[in-house]
């Protein structure tokens, strides 16, 4: 389904596709084994190290400078990809292949997709404070956000609560989005909210597109894309133990040897852009002669910036707490459901009592797997503890997003 | 036993023979004893599929050990001729079955489990009234733990001639019903519908697996079943009283009332 090449969107590498086209990146039997296998020992050696959990580089290299780290691994423009969303939407609707008013984009965690969608300037939808609402009332509240202008949602897991009482504005939302009579809209879903209502409501035909999936060609190409910002200066990176190339992607005539970095990255952050942006900014070293600050100006001068890449085996991102028991996964597993929620609202989605709560969310908090928002109060997690706290779900038999 | 060429078998039995002997029967024993204590314990720290091979591993292990003792065992205390074996193995058929009838009819028993897998460590089975989680599958017998913690040994013997019943059968998927009769004269639909939201947001809900509530008019009025899995076949008492206790919510919220025998029989 995807219309444009990778190059004319390189903030949208691979565009949208529709989500039953999305496949992990690929990987080898050996390292899908070896991964296996130190799952396994990862939770048979848990009980010995219980609070070395939280993010940690095993290298004594020095780290990139703020700003360094600014112009070789930037955050991703928002804006920019917003637009070629909307590119991608206006292209399908051309060629026939999406003919919906209301668009969905379901995308993985820290796929940037909601940031981009807020900087649109139609009118945005936010979610009501209350949300548990009766049948009447959401069909009231909907009747009154959606008009006949353009609109989008920024995160749909925003609007609904896994409590009895907390499904009927999702309930309405969908009702309306089948009959198409909302007007034009584009909603943003997280992966684990729309997993949940797939099987709630398997009646649900939207026709949602997601983000292609980043494997180690995308994957460099976007990094690349990032590094140059705009002002075309390319970025080196090579790995500090075997100095193999990273970055620039490599070219067909090129004749340097190129490390696996760029796959296992792919690999581990199952092809999600922004786990593995989280994961690249971590892996970048300063040149090892130098320190963090030092040869600030030879790298402005030159029109090629240099630096370093930890290999894969010394970064260690953050794991869950073994001994958590089943609660930690029930958590762990509302804040993913719903994108992100405050204390009050995960007693009422978990029914697990305000004190055990604190003392589970703190130690979350202390492994990196989820930060509090300072203005919502709202806890959501990490893109580098991401990875861990879906493996750890999976494990545990939770229901988790298929991405 | 004469007839059988027994007593020529054992003549050539030595003391040092013996001894060699007991030393590889002890070692395996204690290898055994090991293996069975050791891989339930690593089995506990992991979770999911991993957890249920390595459960189910422990009862090949030692059915591994043990045929490999028989076969290092017997050549050291007679020689490995076809009369000699003809004479153990046909003394040991006879002693086992006479003697040893219900033993040996577990103990076969115990293989063919071994082979069919009617149950594995990690299983929650239903045998003759007793329901537990099978925690070890001995040669002759295996141990299941019921929801009250009791331990239960059940004779392999019984498979020949018993019905059983395994809820997850290797998996870790086990479907659990909570029932409640409600008064008659409601709105069925919209409390099967509040129903299913009651399943979907619990928060053990497998939610990738079947979801049903089923109704029955029955004379001790409407029967409801709320059919759903569990995270984990270990949260069942958990889930059905989670499930029971918000759809008891749900039933006072909309003014229908749960009715129970003892009620019925006033």
């Amino acid at each position: 389904m995807t219309t444009e090449t990778d190059n004319e969107h390189p903030c949208l590498p691979g565009g949208l596709i529709a989500l039953d086209q999305w496949s992990t990146p690929d990987v080898s039997v050996h390292k899908t084994l070896r991964a296996g296998l130190k799952d396994i020992l990862e939770q048979l050696r848990s009980g010995l190290t219980p609070e070395s959990e939280a993010f940690e580089s095993l290298d004594d290299l020095p780290s990139l400078s703020a700003n360094k780290l600014k112009r070789y691994a930037p955050e991703p423009d928002a804006s920019a990809l917003a637009s070629a969303i909307l590119e991608q939407l206006e292209a399908l609707r051309q060629q026939g292949a999406h003919n919906r008013e209301v668009s969905f984009v379901v995308a993985p965690p820290f796929s940037g997709v909601s940031d981009a969608l807020l900087t649109l300037p139609v009118r945005i939808i936010e979610p009501p404070a209350n949300l548990s609402m009766t049948e009447p009332d959401a069909d009231r509240w909907w009747d009154e956000q959606l008009g006949d202008d353009d609109w989008v949602v920024p995160e749909l897991a925003n609007f609904w609560l896994r409590h009895r009482s907390g499904l009927n504005l999702l309930k309405s939302f969908f009702a309306r989005v089948a009959l198409d009579s909302t007007g034009r809209g584009i909603v943003a879903c997280s992966s684990w909210c729309w997993q949940f209502w797939v099987r709630y409501w398997p009646e649900i035909h939207v026709n949602p597109l997601t983000p292609a999936p980043l494997d180690s060609g995308r994957l460099t190409g976007w990094l690349d894309f990032l590094a140059r910002g705009g002002n075309g200066r390319s970025l080196t990176a090579r790995m500090t133990n075997d100095g193999l190339y990273v970055l620039p992607p490599k070219a067909d005539d090129s004749k340097e040897k190129y490390s696996c970095f760029a796959q296992d990255l792919a690999n581990a952050a199952r092809g999600n852009r922004g786990v593995a942006h989280a994961i690249w900014q971590r892996a970048l070293r300063a040149q090892p002669e130098q320190d963090a600050e030092q040869g600030e100006g030879e790298a402005s001068a030159g029109n090629t910036a240099e630096c370093w890449v930890v290999p894969f085996d010394q970064l260690s991102l953050p794991g869950v707490p073994q001994g958590s028991g089943q609660q930690a996964g029930l958590v762990l597993h509302a804040i993913l459901l719903h994108s992100q929620l405050t204390i009050e609202s995960l007693e009422r989605a978990t029914g697990i009592a305000n004190r055990e709560l604190k003392l589970l969310l703190s130690r979350f908090l202390r492994a990196d797997l989820i930060v509090q928002d300072e203005k919502t109060q709202a806890y959501r997690p990490t893109p580098l503890g991401y990875p861990a706290v879906r493996k750890y779900l999976q494990a545990r038999g939770f229901p988790v997003d298929g991405f | 036993m004469e007839e059988l060429g027994l007593k020529d078998a054992l003549s050539t039995i030595s003391s040092g023979a013996i001894i060699e002997a007991v030393a590889v029967v002890v070692l395996a024993s204690l290898l055994i004893m090991a293996i069975q204590k050791l891989v339930p314990m690593l089995a506990r720290k992991l979770s999911g599929k991993p957890r249920l091979y390595l459960l189910a591993s422990v009862p090949l292990f030692r059915l591994v050990i043990i045929v490999l003792t028989i076969v290092m065992v017997v050549p050291i205390l007679v020689e490995p001729s076809f009369e000699n074996m003809l004479a153990i193995f046909g003394a040991l058929a006879l002693a086992l079955g006479f003697a040893f009838k219900d033993y040996a009819n577990s103990l076969i028993a115990g293989i063919v489990t071994l082979y069919e897998m009617p149950y594995r460590p990690g299983d929650w089975i239903e045998i003759n009234g007793q329901y537990g989680e099978v925690r070890a599958i001995g040669t002759r017998a295996a141990e299941i733990v019921t929801l009250d913690d009791t331990v239960i040994v059940i004779p392999h013997g019984l498979l020949w001639n018993n019905l059983l019943a395994n809820g997850n059968d290797g998996t870790d998927n086990l479907m659990c019903v909570a029932e409640l009769y409600l008064e008659p004269n409601h709105d069925v639909a919209r409390m099967r519908e509040l129903f299913r939201d009651v399943i979907y947001t619990c928060p053990l809900t497998k939610t990738y697996q079947p979801v049903v509530v089923a109704v029955l008019g029955t004379d001790m009025g409407m029967k409801y079943r709320l059919k759903a899995y569990p995270l984990t076949p270990g949260d069942q008492t958990r889930f059905i009283a989670e499930l029971t206790a918000r759809a008891g919510e749900v039933c006072a919220a909309e003014e229908v009332k749960m009715i129970s025998r003892p009620l019925l029989w006033q």
